[in-house]
């Protein structure tokens, strides 16, 4: 088992995986920019070491200088956490080369999975249904407007070197598609270093519903569930529920049976995420695969009893996952909400000092934040400042919770989207499990 | 026994609060640390903005903390990468410099290595080192005081 751990990440994540290094007794070593001094995960940490200054790129994102603060604290592991360099394959590789384990998946299965393209015709070869789309890139406008007048519109156009939601365009005519083919294509170069986009079917109004998957080093290969992400805007999650109410036991079945393949088609190894669209039809189809740990493994944590933190350390120390030949069927409902700071209509972003930050506690509520009173939120990095996930024996028992727990969540100095959240859990479609990626586009068109 | 970052603690606790002083025992082991005294002005008594208490352990083996604080005309040379501070070009050779040598814009102070490469550290100003902060095999980070250098005139 490893001695010492460093996080390569900042904020509420930073303190989850020291959270679990502490159960484990593994010492951490925390890393920051100077705009993070006084974050709680560097008070938190056995260890820390200042990085570099605040831009993301000469911290955070600094390779160099987060392997030379693992060879000088001498961590035998980095957690990469969420986003930052956790699906940086060349992180990874230099990682083996220093001799530092990578919690998380070989270099190998994040750049077939990175390749949003690729891991489409990975998972096709493989049998797993995939959303209609071109072969491969399309490498003119010409190919675009062909593909799109067999498959019919809408359709978008993704960035192969993408993901998370970034790098996409919606065409829903020929003369859109024309428009936006040579746009997207620069926007890719420049946001992800790789122009090359990729076209879908864009279906209507489906359900995105993911299933957490975990490969250890001897080839188990299972699925902990699902979670339903449709509450999104701009491909941003704000709302993450498990399980989701309209999975039947068959649908998950045969879904959590593809996710599985999909895994295996790459040798994964450690947690992943398995992203899927379902049709009204109930037709799912594979989207994309996310191969690291997400922002919402919460709710999969409080249905199934399971910390996949823990459980991604000991996988990576070479352990076979605890859980191996049993299924984890889910406890109950949980639901999860991000607290932003941001406005609550507008979605500007706010950052700024805590005046109040008082979180609200009691059974089935659980709140994971580095967030605290007196706490300066700095303008620099992502607007998450609190995660609140609730967990009730039924989907209604956690929407009542988690209305009493948002009431009594103190946030003062700066605005939030709690009083979004407060409404949603209010809305007639939300209350009814009426969800799709459309939801918040027609809520914040009612409002 | 303290660790360093709980004396580090100690010290910065001393400055913050203008203690003149601290001391902690437990079995086996004692601690002074003493604040620096504020000067005396027109009867009324002030605490210095950046005094660095110099602390006296009971224990060997805590690091000793610079005591002179940085002042006007101190141009303090900081790290600006994470590695391991070496004084000089090899275990056997001379220091680069030392606390008296005058040094010019461009000369190579010091060697910090990150993941086997030795990167060359230079002064960016002209003058003469009065204070050597970190020492021969330290780790450091990104900010962390090297060389405090009084600027020629």
């Amino acid at each position: 088992m490893f001695k010492k751990i460093l996080i390569a990440n900042r904020g509420e994540i930073a303190l989850r995986i020291i959270s679990a290094c502490r159960e484990l007794d593994i010492k951490t070593v925390a890393i920051y920019s100077e705009a993070d001094r006084d974050a709680l995960h560097v008070r938190y940490a056995d260890e820390d070491v200042c990085v570099g200054p605040y831009p993301s790129a000469a911290s955070y994102l600094n390779i160099s200088a987060i392997v030379s603060a693992a060879e000088i604290t001498e961590a035998d592991a980095i957690h990469p956490g969420y986003g930052f360099l956790s699906e940086n394959a060349y992180f990874a590789e230099i990682l083996q080369d220093c001799h530092i384990a990578f919690i998380g998946p070989s270099p190998d299965a994040m750049r077939r999975m990175g390749d949003k393209s690729l891991a489409r015709r990975t998972v096709t070869a493989a049998g797993v249904p995939t959303v209609p789309g071109s072969p491969g890139p399309v490498e003119t406008v010409d190919e675009a407007l062909a593909f799109a007048r067999k498959a019919g519109y809408p359709v978008i156009l993704k960035a192969a070197a993408g993901g998370g939601g970034r790098g996409m365009r919606v065409a829903r005519d020929e003369r859109e598609l024309s428009g936006a083919y040579e746009t997207a294509r620069n926007e890719a170069d420049k946001a992800f270093g790789n122009p090359d986009v990729y076209l879908e079917k864009y279906l209507d109004a489906p359900r995105h519903i993911e299933f957490q998957v975990f490969g250890d080093s001897f080839g188990n290969v299972q699925h902990l569930g699902e979670r339903e992400c449709s509450i999104q805007r701009r491909h941003q999650k704000l709302i993450e529920e498990a399980p989701s109410a309209v999975l039947t036991p068959e649908l998950r079945r045969q879904m959590g049976e593809a996710a599985i393949t999909a895994a295996k088609a790459v040798n994964y190894t450690n947690a992943g995420t398995i992203e899927f669209l379902l049709d009204s039809q109930d037709r799912f189809y594979f989207m994309e695969m996310n191969t690291r740990l997400q922002v919402e493994h919460p709710v999969t944590e409080q249905v199934t009893g399971l910390d996949i933190v823990k459980e991604q350390i000991a996988v990576a120390a070479g352990a076979s996952l605890s859980f191996a030949g049993r299924e984890l069927a889910p406890r109950g409902h949980a639901i999860e909400f991000r607290v932003n700071a941001e406005d609550p209509v507008t979605f500007a972003p706010c950052p700024g000092r805590l005046t109040a930050f008082h979180p609200p506690g009691g059974i089935g509520v659980r709140v994971d934040t580095a967030a605290y009173q007196g706490y300066v939120i700095p303008p620099h990095y992502d607007s998450l400042i609190a995660k609140l996930i609730v967990h009730g024996r039924t989907r209604m028992e956690a929407i009542s919770r988690a209305r009493r727990a948002l009431d009594l969540f103190v946030v003062e100095g700066i605005k939030t989207t709690i009083p979004m959240h407060r409404r949603i859990l209010d809305d007639p479609d939300f209350v009814d499990g009426r969800l799709s990626t459309r939801f918040m586009e027609r809520f914040a068109a009612a409002s | 026994m303290l660790s360093f970052k709980e004396i580090k603690e100690l010290i910065d606790l001393v400055t913050e609060r203008g203690l003149s002083g601290l001391e902690i025992e437990r079995a086996g082991f004692r601690i002074r640390i003493e604040g620096a005294r504020p000067p005396v002005a027109n009867g009324t008594i002030e605490a210095p903005a950046n005094a660095a208490p110099a602390p006296t352990p009971a224990l060997g083996g805590a690091a000793a903390v610079a005591a002179a604080p940085e002042g006007e005309g101190v141009h303090v040379i900081t790290s600006p990468i994470v590695g391991t501070f070496y004084r000089a070009p090899s275990p056997e050779a001379e220091a680069f410099a030392d606390v008296g040598s005058r040094v010019s814009k461009g000369k190579v102070l010091c060697i910090i290595e990150s993941m086997k490469l030795m990167n060359e550290i230079e002064s960016d100003v002209e003058g003469e080192i009065v204070e050597v902060y970190a020492r021969n095999g330290q780790p450091v980070e990104y900010g962390e005081k090297l060389f405090g250098i009084r600027l020629a005139a």
